[in-house]
């Protein structure tokens, strides 16, 4: 354990040598060049974490021993074509322990025409707006916390909201007689998860292997900035057709290798409501999700049922230009239920006061900015439950072989650059 | 006694919250005039609300309700920039940096144009089409427009049709003595200005500016409107 943890220890430091050596020099150089006569820019960021537990492994890293398999980057550009037309594109990589695996992805490619101020369209890959930070998830650089509240933005399971290929439209509406303006977003297109997400990690513990999971988006975001200052509330709404394509060994033949499998959702639907208040440099914010999906596995075979409920409450304050300070309270409760020839082999969970059936975050944070590009964080979690293990919500089953322990706490330190 | 005590309290609490108050008053209207809006020669406005600038500025949108497009410049640091986010936006620089930074990494909004002194301001704005920033008050706008800040709300009914610049006091501007000039105008049914108070600024230049904004002719309304006034004068 030791030799292993000093090796995650010499790989960390090896990451950090080739970030801050090779990419911060690379950072600092030109951003910006004329194409055509026309501006082109390019921007990027990246980031290194680690992470320390005291109990259960969390979010597919051997953690208990020190992981620093925390990696991310990304670099976009972009290019105004004309007054109101805009293309651009954005890559991003992601080694988060088993997830992610340093496959790069097309994080967003696409044409945006804004007619108005209140009608404008984007077409391609598009990033979906979903409650206060679905769309900037990945963008660390961004956030006080190292980790968003897991009950809304659980990284592991990034994929299943983070953009879509299809379109927006979107506009900014000024209220008359001074009653604030409403920014609104409509969006339909496909999702398509990489395979070195969440839910085809969770499902290999079943021995099933995904080759495609996947399918329709579509949703809205309507949010209103009050007059009174600082002050925004809004409300989303997205609905998902899904459908995976995997290859499993059959329960009733065991012996015969492996075999088709396919799930479809019956039903997928998230309600997320969520209000944001800015005074000077403290800004508070809560949101609450509702998240309700139900599968048919293999034409019916097993039925799956998930209600999964989260909200939380986060307050950040900067105390000088480079220091701020951050804490928020997240829950999150699962209940499942089961139908189908298979059901026996999963029980129902119903008591969301089991460890089993929820996770309970207390966190506390600071960032400091060492120049305007670098930062570092650090960040404690006090966590009590784990979740249900037929769902991706951090703790997964094989990297827990020992099984999950009640409460984990948790270090996290990361530091990013950006430009 | 006990009333003459408690009369006493409330007169020392009137004093204090008027005290405040003149203060708060002086501090935010001093902040208030050491910057002025500038924008290309292209831009057909003359003047803008605030909540349009904001607007603008935080790329929520990129034209102005006449339709014409508008692109935003900032300065990168410095007093200016401090007192346009802080009075303007209403932004601290480290929050107006997260927020241009979602726009730009989710594929919303490029990252606007940022220059380190008013003379580069000026110059970008005078030579790109649509280009709108902001500099101190004292800086020179030659080759730019200067708009003037109107109140929310007033724009879009009761259009700027003539506007007058008023003549610089040849004493002042001997004395390089300039500023802005916040006025209160009533405008008429039929778009003349019926009153105008002065708000805030030298009384010299607000005498010039009122003279002016009295030949001020608006678009035509269904009723009288109040609408508050910048006047900047460039004593350069």
């Amino acid at each position: 354990m030791i030799v292993s943890s000093g090796l995650s220890i010499c790989r960390s430091a090896a990451r950090l040598y080739l970030f801050y050596f090779i990419l911060v020099p690379l950072c600092l150089s030109a951003q910006d060049f004329k194409l055509d006569g026309r501006e082109v820019q390019i921007h990027g960021f990246a980031s290194q974490g680690f992470i320390y537990t005291d109990q259960n492994n969390w979010l597919t890293m051997h953690t208990t021993q020190g992981s620093g398999a925390f990696t991310d980057f990304g670099a976009n550009i972009s290019m105004q074509v004309s007054d109101k037309l805009r293309i651009g594109a954005q890559v991003y990589d992601r080694n988060l322990g088993n997830l992610g695996e340093w496959h790069p992805s097309m994080d967003w490619a696409l044409v945006d025409y804004r007619f108005k101020p209140w009608f404008g369209i984007r077409a391609g890959k598009v990033k979906t707006t979903l409650g206060l930070y679905n769309d900037t998830q990945d963008l660390d650089f961004l956030h006080t916390f190292v980790l968003l509240p897991q009950s809304i933005y659980p990284t592991d399971i990034r994929d299943a909201t983070i953009a879509h290929t299809g379109g927006d439209i979107y506009g900014t509406v000024s209220l008359s007689h001074g009653l604030g303006e409403l920014f609104y977003t409509a969006y339909a297109g496909h999702r398509s998860d990489s395979i070195y997400s969440g839910y085809t990690y969770l499902a290999s513990q079943y021995d099933v292997h995904y080759s495609r999971y996947g399918g329709l988006q579509y949703g809205g975001d309507l949010r209103w900035k009050i007059p009174l200052r600082g002050l925004l509330v809004g409300a989303s709404r997205m609905n998902q057709d899904l459908t995976g394509n995997a290859t499993f060994i059959s329960p009733y033949n065991p012996g015969g290798g492996f075999v088709p499998y396919t799930d479809a959702t019956r039903a997928d639907w998230t309600n997320q409501f969520y209000g944001e208040y800015t005074r000077g440099e403290l800004q508070l914010d809560s949101e609450y999700r509702r998240f309700v999906h139900n599968d048919v596995i293999n034409g019916g075979i097993l039925e799956t049922k998930s209600d999964i409920r989260g909200w939380y409450v986060s307050g950040r304050y900067r105390i000088v230009k480079r220091l701020a300070v951050g804490s928020y309270y997240s829950r999150y409760w699962i209940t499942t239920g089961s139908a189908g020839p298979l059901a026996s082999l999963f029980p129902d969970h119903t008591d969301t006061s089991l460890p089993a059936n929820h996770i309970y975050d207390k966190v506390i944070t600071a960032r400091l900015d060492l120049k305007r590009f670098w930062y570092v964080k650090i960040e404690g979690h006090f966590m009590n439950g784990y979740g249900d293990s037929t769902f991706p919500d951090g703790f997964y089953p094989q990297v827990n072989p020992q099984g999950l322990k009640p409460d984990t706490n948790a270090l996290v330190v990361k530091t990013g650059v950006n430009f | 006694m006990k009333n003459k005590t408690t009369r006493n309290k409330m007169s020392s609490s009137r004093l204090l919250i008027v005290v405040c108050g003149l203060i708060f008053f002086w501090t935010a209207h001093a902040l208030a005039s050491d910057v002025k809006i500038v924008a290309n020669l292209s831009v057909r406005t003359d003047s803008i609300s605030s909540s349009e600038l904001r607007s603008i500025f935080m790329a929520d949108r990129n034209s102005l309700r006449d339709g014409s497009y508008v692109e935003p410049v900032f300065e990168r640091a410095g007093a200016v920039h401090t007192t346009f986010l802080r009075d303007v936006l209403r932004e601290s620089s480290e929050s107006l940096q997260s927020h241009y930074g979602a726009l730009v990494f989710t594929g919303k909004a490029r990252m606007p144009r940022s220059f380190n002194s008013d003379a580069e301001v000026l110059a970008y704005v005078a030579s790109t089409r649509g280009a709108i920033g902001y500099v101190s008050a004292s800086a020179g706008t030659e080759g730019v427009k200067v708009l003037a800040v109107v109140s929310e709300g007033n724009l879009p009914e009761r259009a700027l049709l003539v506007r007058v610049e008023p003549e610089y006091p040849e004493t002042l501007r001997q004395l390089r003595i300039g500023g802005t000039v916040r006025l209160r105008v009533t405008v008429s049914p039929q778009g003349h200005a019926e009153s105008i108070t002065l708000l805030g600024g030298n009384p010299i230049l607000g005498e010039a500016a009122i003279r002016a904004v009295k030949q001020w002719v608006y678009a035509a309304g269904p009723s009288r409107i109040t609408l508050q006034v910048t006047v900047p004068f460039d004593a350069h």
